[in-house]
């Protein structure tokens, strides 16, 4: 279990982290999201002492991190698959930081094994790619075998396979009882994986809810109707609740009204609608809708060749992305 | 997506080893140093640059007093002090090495320590041991015992190897002749506290390059100009200069051990002992308090 | 959604792209001022040099009133010429700061990582070893002349108490303090070809300052040796460089052109071999 209460961080003028307070429960995968420089690197920090905060505290399993005894038995932490000294072998790395708590030769073997970097780890972790740093940073958080894991962006690099292989691991061991408080961007993962989630943005929280409530709370309903008169079907339905965008000349998506009462208006002009699917909105889709205003860090859009025209009316633009 | 209500209690974990210890830190510590090739090959470069030096001292002076004995008794006159200061000469053999060994050894004692940050791995260290000065301390005990091996040890070859180079114009000495034993273990010595003070140089900057700048500028650069320049100035800048921690620590090695006006060998150590002591509390204390 | 595939579209480019030298050399300026090592290292050599020069000078005032003070057996030369040495008395710390930059400038692009991006951009190598080259030499040139006048400057007032001070018509004066700054700028060439040979910093200082420093406190232990040692010693880097800004030539030693084809014969070796290395191997 982690807690944080009235965490800040600030250096000079500028707050990295201001007054958060949230608690990881054990027993659940609880995801940390939030734009890039929002604080997640800082918080997670913080949680295993590499920095001092300004103000307030954060506690592991009770006690703050440096207090435990055999902290990597109580925390395993992936912040940074590049801690490493490029000149020494995985294997080495292993052995040096199992060494400091007395844990095995074979319990390293294991965790290599279980990472997948058996045929590589004698080599120099210098030349290793992207997605073998990664492993070699998730086998480091599980050397411990510990009751708490933090994971800052642990699929990055990582192939198919390997992405499953996280999301497998993050719900075992969560399904074990242990806490698993991971940060991620791919919110694809994010919503498969997670069952809690944060959201932090310039360093304040913004959300702290299960999944389904942060989902849910984007509470419009969405359906695709394809037909070959948009434009009647459009003077049909049109009243101040409910908006429309032209995704294709033959295809509407229709917020705010129902499919039942969409169907029932085109029967009664006699409009032949043949494709009729409600539209569930993503974990990203909310995600961006939480955190518009808070992005830090905005890319500009790239000029497309042919971009769709949006329907005259078009107002609310729910999926992002699609205009510039 | 999985939803737990309860959790399910945390199942017996294989759990071997009761946590932190200082022993384990050091063993951490001392894998960490010797699987590193670049360390361990450069360690050796050292050991054969310092004795290779003493044997070339050696074989410099049998040469000079060689020279000496086939020149006229004029010459012989000029060249002054005799047999006694070349004797003198010899007895430092063994440990004139030093002058290299040093040199190397504060660099790589600041790249040990400095190349933690530079590479990331302080962080690894620091989230498996968080009170950090465990993980600092005994990263500087290993260093300097590997420094004190190597420096005692190169010292000892080279006496084996001087020996017979000098026997041949009765140069020779027994190791227990007196200050034999305390120079060659000395040579050992003044690495360590050569490391000692690079690793808290190398702690505080947190960089490889500045940290060597600085370290070979405070015991190569600074001495020399105060010894060349500086010592006009003012009466007790020769006196201060003293308790240079090179300076000082030289005193541990040198013939004869007591001579006017400078430190004996033991005030000597205690300088340089402090001088790296001192060192060491300040760069622990920072590194405790400030983020990694 | 979008119907047709895009029409093929026109390469875009914002200038006409190609590779110069002068651009290289360009890229290489803006490396050098935005790192703040730099900048920091240039103060502080210039501030210590400035500094030390003071000291020489207000110690020399005090042999002068105080002979007895000094080292015995006299000073082997009057002390208005061993004033005229003054401005240039900051060199071996100068030496120490400019090599340490020199050799960081490269090392740390090799230890970021930052060399890829460069030989990405200009692939052919060479040009972009040369600049800077260049840019750090001219840059300690620039430090070593302007340390060497302002120790002048900052010594006049001190040694006119003891009627020592001089202008800078004096005898190999001006030649002094103009090459304080070339041996700066030399060795910064010797230190960026040896950064670039070893591709550590670390590894580069040690080698360069033990080639300053340590070298010659060595042929000094060895000189009963043999002859040829006296004689190999001045053609160490550091006796080239005393011989370069010497303002009176010492008996046995070379005078300021051979000292300076000395020491350009060192820079120039190193870097050529670092040329050729940079170009064959894989960075």
């Amino acid at each position: 279990m982690i807690e944080a209460q009235s965490l800040s961080k600030r250096y000079g003028a500028k707050t990295a982290v201001d007054n958060v307070s949230f608690t990881v429960q054990p027993g659940k995968v609880t995801g940390f999201l939030g734009p890039n420089g929002a604080g997640k690197s800082t918080t997670m920090r913080m949680i295993v002492g590499l920095d001092r905060p300004t103000d307030g505290a954060v506690t592991v399993n009770g006690k703050p991190y440096p207090r435990h005894k055999a902290p990597l038995h109580e925390v395993g932490a992936l912040l940074d698959a590049k801690a490493v000294h490029t000149k020494r072998s995985a294997y080495n790395h292993l052995r040096a930081l199992a060494a400091t708590h007395g844990i095995s030769n074979k319990r390293v073997n294991d965790v290599i094994e279980l990472t997948g970097l058996g045929p590589v780890a004698k080599r120099r972790v210098g030349g290793f790619s992207l997605g073998m740093g990664q492993r070699l940073g998730i086998a480091v958080a599980l050397l411990g075998d510990p009751q708490t894991l933090i994971f800052d962006e642990p699929v990055n690099g990582l192939d198919p396979e390997g992405v499953l292989w996280v999301r497998n691991l993050a719900k075992g061991l969560a399904a074990e009882g242990r806490t698993v408080f991971l940060s991620s961007h791919l919110m694809s993962e994010m919503a498969v994986t997670a069952d809690h989630l944060i959201v932090i943005g310039r360093g304040r929280i913004i959300a702290d809810a299960p999944i389904t409530e942060i989902i849910a709370g984007q509470d419009k309903i969405r359906t695709l109707v394809r037909t070959d008169q948009p434009e009647e079907l459009r003077r049909e339905l049109e009243n101040r609740e409910t908006t429309f965008t032209q995704l294709e000349p033959d295809l509407l998506e229709i917020t705010g009204r129902d499919p039942r009462s969409i169907a029932e208006a085109a029967l009664a002009r006699q409009i032949l609608i043949y494709e009729l699917t409600p539209r569930q909105s993503s974990l990203e889709e909310a995600y961006m809708e939480l955190t518009r205003d808070q992005v830090e860090y905005q890319s500009q859009a790239i000029d497309q060749p042919e971009a769709p025209v949006p329907a005259a009316e078009a107002t609310l633009i729910s999926g992002g992305g699609k205009s510039a | 997506m999985s939803i737990q209500t309860a959790p399910t209690p945390a199942p017996a974990r294989s759990r071997d080893g009761s946590g932190l210890s200082f022993g384990r830190i050091l063993r951490s510590e001392w894998i960490k140093v010797t699987t590193v090739p670049s360390t361990v090959i450069l360690l050796a470069i050292t050991l054969v640059v310092m004795v290779g030096l003493s044997t070339l001292y050696a074989w410099q002076l049998a040469v000079s007093v060689g020279f000496m004995a086939d020149a006229s008794p004029e010459m012989q006159a000029q060249m002054g002090g005799g047999m006694e200061m070349f004797r003198e000469q010899a007895l430092m053999a063994p440990a004139s090495g030093y002058i290299f060994g040093q040199l190397l050894i504060a660099s790589l004692a600041v790249v040990l320590i400095a190349s933690e940050w530079g590479t990331g791995m302080i962080r690894s260290t620091m989230v498996a041991v968080p009170t950090r000065i465990p993980a600092l301390l005994a990263k500087n005990l290993i260093i300097a015992l590997i420094a004190f091996i190597l420096g005692a040890g190169a010292a000892f070859i080279s006496y084996f190897i001087a020996q017979p180079i000098l026997s041949s114009e009765g140069l020779d000495f027994a190791l227990t002749d007196d200050g034999v034993l305390r120079s060659i273990l000395n040579t050992g010595t003044y690495l360590a506290f050569i490391a000692v003070i690079s690793m808290a140089i190398g702690t505080l900057l947190r960089n490889t390059a500045g940290g060597v700048v600085t370290a070979i500028g405070l015991f190569f650069v600074f001495p020399v100009i105060i010894v060349n320049i500086i010592q006009g100035l003012a009466d007790w800048i020769p006196d201060a200069a003293r308790f240079l921690p090179t300076n000082a620590g030289d005193r541990m090695l040198m013939f004869p051990a007591e001579a006017a006006g400078q430190l004996s060998p033991l005030e000597g150590g205690l300088v340089m002992a402090a001088w790296a002591v001192a060192l060491l509390i300040i760069s622990l204390l920072v590194a405790k308090r400030r983020d990694v | 959604m979008s119907t047709a595939a895009p029409a093929a579209q026109e390469p875009r480019s914002s200038g006409a792209g190609r590779v110069t030298f002068a651009r290289v050399l360009r890229s290489e300026m803006i490396k050098t001022a935005t790192v703040p090592s730099t900048v920091i290292l240039l103060a502080v050599s210039f501030a210590v040099m400035v500094g030390l020069g003071a000291l020489v000078a207000w110690g020399t005032v005090q042999l002068v009133n105080d002979p007895a003070a000094g080292p015995p057996g006299g000073l082997g030369a009057s002390a208005q010429s061993l004033a005229y040495d003054i401005p240039a008395s900051g060199l071996p710390f100068g030496q120490l700061l400019i090599a340490a930059l020199a050799v960081v400038l490269i090392g740390s692009e090799y230890t970021t990582g930052m060399i890829r991006s460069t030989m990405v951009a200009v692939p052919t190598r060479t040009p972009a070893l040369l600049a800077k080259t260049l840019v750090t030499a001219v840059i300690s040139f620039i430090l070593g002349v302007l340390a060497a006048f302002a120790t002048y400057l900052a010594a006049q007032p001190i040694l006119s108490g003891s009627d020592l001070d001089f202008g800078l018509d004096a005898d190999g004066v001006l030649p002094s303090i103009i090459n304080t700054g070339t041996v700066l700028a030399l060795i910064a060439v010797m230190g960026v070809a040896i950064g670039a040979l070893l591709r550590s910093t670390a590894g580069g200082v040690v080698t360069l300052v033990g080639a300053l420093f340590v070298l010659p406190i060595i042929t000094g232990l060895l000189s009963g040796l043999a002859d040829w040692v006296v004689d190999a010693e001045r053609f160490l880097p550091s006796s080239a460089s005393a011989a370069l800004v010497a303002t009176r030539v010492q008996p046995e030693a070379f005078n300021q052109a051979e000292g300076g084809l000395i020491l350009a014969g060192w820079a120039v070796v190193l870097l050529a071999a670092a040329v050729v290395v940079i170009k064959k191997r894989d960075v």
